[in-house]
């Protein structure tokens, strides 16, 4: 039987863990912040810290898996006319992810954590936290603990008598699932409509309110107190090659046991269904799984015999994305599937570019045809047309996350649609 | 008609809020959650304004951003504002069961709410919650594995007590 691999979820599999500051002090909490802070290690360089990470191999779990450590490095060292900007997005709105949330949730600290020591490497000393409108449980939550920091000075001015200063804000967003694209949630940050912004100017350039700026996701900054305490070399010994570390998977849809699980990046995606997820439940066989958010591909059952990190399943035709991993049991019309992934990008589509504005649209009438049982050859090849016309023609990633599952659906599933023909 | 500005204790709230930004205007969408809070969930005529002035923008630049979000509301939603998710592992697992229920149940489709104010209806769009579907959010409380018994109950409770 597979075992989890803990390393950001040790405290929370801990029974009793109370996950306030005191319970994450006692946990061994807040050691790298004093390694990197405090005198009486000699403490650690803003530069030595994101050499650290970089070392690491950390890449990003927003669902991008660009290099972390790498990100930092396009920052200027010395802000002179302008402050820099760590912004930790935890926006959290790809159907199927809630890790994030959960982490948050039962250990804010060890995020926090991670966010200040990234302020320090990027001498940042505003950092904001953008999560969700709709989880204010969640807001207040991280809030609460970001009282508990100032109360006991591991935050403001001067944090354990290093000179850094610091402020944390949390700041809510209001239900736009493209405000986690990077720079529509600078726009949101500013006060704006969520519209993504064209690159370049990326963030570290011109980010929030034109200053140099790195969004770096949730479980991405948690990773970082680990990589202190123990070198880059601990984290970069886990995982596969170029995908180094654990990874936290949120596993849902027609499993036995739905949750966030933690394991090595590489884990096989067969074993996380059966040894963690309880396989399918009902004793029904698997027909189908999206193996990374509603944006990535769909998977038949024959082909998740591989490696799970970013790599191994780009190889296999899809993506990890952001972890999230939904399995669909035999009784589940894909169909179905196509209609809801498509009615989510249409609702959630910021309307500035025109083919995914338009794309959208048609292809959720499109489907609706197939839904009604009208649907016809012709018809299945205007869906991957009009899918295949919105890839690459937007400002921002959304248009390939709406169009590649939408053309996945027919290539990997035609016989479903075929089903829904007009008779 | 209900006086449209802050009162002082949201004034305080108000000033921590810009004292958190480097720009006024950067405060926009928590200050938006705020005037929702202190007008039972909505921004009544006139709030828009009353924010342009506060933050120092135009009434457009406000509009903009209201109608671009979903949870700002300009219509006036039931006291008890109920969003199913309906996405896609949630809603194959019974949340569009769950969604259909309720419509049968409330007697009003998504995007309206019940004659008598109590209820509103919205389909949600991921929740974050995918492995304790069902789930459905009332106002700011999160409602996991929710099951027929449980709401049917509960609405019945809120009918008969009237709030």
């Amino acid at each position: 039987m597979a075992q989890e691999k803990l390393l950001l979820l040790k405290n929370i599999r801990t029974k009793g863990y109370a996950a306030d500051l005191a319970a994450y002090r006692a946990a061994g909490g807040y050691k790298a912040l004093e390694k990197v802070l405090g005198k009486s290690q000699g403490g650690m360089t803003p530069a030595q810290v994101t050499e650290a990470v970089k070392a690491s191999g950390l890449r990003g779990r927003g669902g991008a898996g660009f290099p972390c450590g790498l990100k930092w490095t396009f920052m200027p060292a010395d802000p002179k006319d302008k402050p820099n900007y760590l912004i930790c997005n935890g926006d959290e709105s790809e159907p199927g992810t809630f890790k994030d949330h959960y982490l948050l949730m039962n250990d804010p600290h060890l995020f926090l954590e991670g966010m200040i020591l990234g302020c320090y490497a990027l001498s940042c000393h505003h950092g904001y936290i953008y999560i969700r409108g709709e989880s204010m449980y969640l807001i207040h939550r991280v809030r609460k603990a970001i009282d508990e920091l100032y109360a006991e000075k591991l935050l403001g001015s001067n944090i354990l008598g290093s000179g850094f200063d610091l402020d944390l804000t949390v700041h809510p967003g209001a239900g736009a699932y493209i405000c986690g694209e990077e720079t529509a949630l600078l726009d949101s940050l500013e006060g704006k409509r969520g519209q993504p912004r064209f690159k370049p100017p990326f963030p570290a350039q011109a980010g929030f309110n034109g200053c140099p700026t790195t969004v770096n996701n949730v479980e991405t900054l948690a990773n970082v107190p680990f990589i202190i305490n123990n070198g880059p070399e601990a984290f970069a010994k886990l995982g596969t090659e170029g995908n180094s570390g654990t990874q936290l998977v949120s596993i849902s849809g027609h499993v036995q046991k739905p949750g966030v699980y933690e394991v090595e990046m590489g884990h096989n995606l067969k074993s996380l269904i059966e040894d963690f997820g309880g396989g399918v439940r009902g004793g029904l066989k698997l027909k189908a799984i999206i193996p990374g958010g509603a944006s990535s591909p769909i998977m038949r059952p024959e082909s998740i015999d591989i490696p799970y990190d970013f790599d191994s399943v780009m190889k296999a035709g899809s993506m990890r994305g952001s972890g999230a991993l939904m399995v669909f049991d035999e009784d589940t019309s894909i169909i179905e599937l196509a209609n809801r992934t498509i009615r989510f990008f249409n609702h959630e589509s910021c309307g500035q570019c025109t083919p995914c504005r338009e794309g959208t649209f048609w292809l959720k009438n499109l489907i609706r045809d197939f839904v009604d049982n009208a649907g016809s050859e012709e018809l299945m090849q205007r869906v991957d047309r009009v899918a295949g016309s919105i890839l690459g023609n937007t400002i921002c990633a959304f248009g390939d996350a709406a169009g590649a599952p939408m053309q996945a659906f027919g290539r990997v599933f035609p016989e479903e649609f075929r089903k829904h023909f007009l008779r | 008609m209900a006086k449209v500005a802050f009162n002082d204790e949201a004034m305080r709230e108000v000033e921590t809020l810009f004292s958190r930004y480097p720009k006024k205007i950067n405060a926009l969408l928590p200050l938006l959650h705020l005037a929702q809070r202190e007008n039972e969930g909505w921004l009544p005529p006139g709030w828009d304004t009353y924010l342009a002035k506060l933050c120092g923008t135009t009434v457009n630049h406000v509009r903009g951003v209201v109608t671009f979000y979903n949870m700002f509301r300009t219509v006036k939603p039931g006291r008890h504002h109920i969003m199913v998710c309906n996405c896609l592992p949630c809603g194959v697992t019974g949340g569009g069961a769950l969604l259909e229920h309720l419509e049968h149940k409330l007697g009003i489709h998504p995007g309206n709410t019940t004659e008598d104010g109590l209820f509103s209806l919205e389909e949600a769009q991921c929740l974050a919650a995918c492995d304790q579907a069902p789930v459905m959010m009332v106002n700011e409380d999160l409602r996991k594995k929710v099951t027929f018994d449980e709401v049917d109950a509960w609405i019945k409770q809120t009918r008969s007590s009237g709030e």
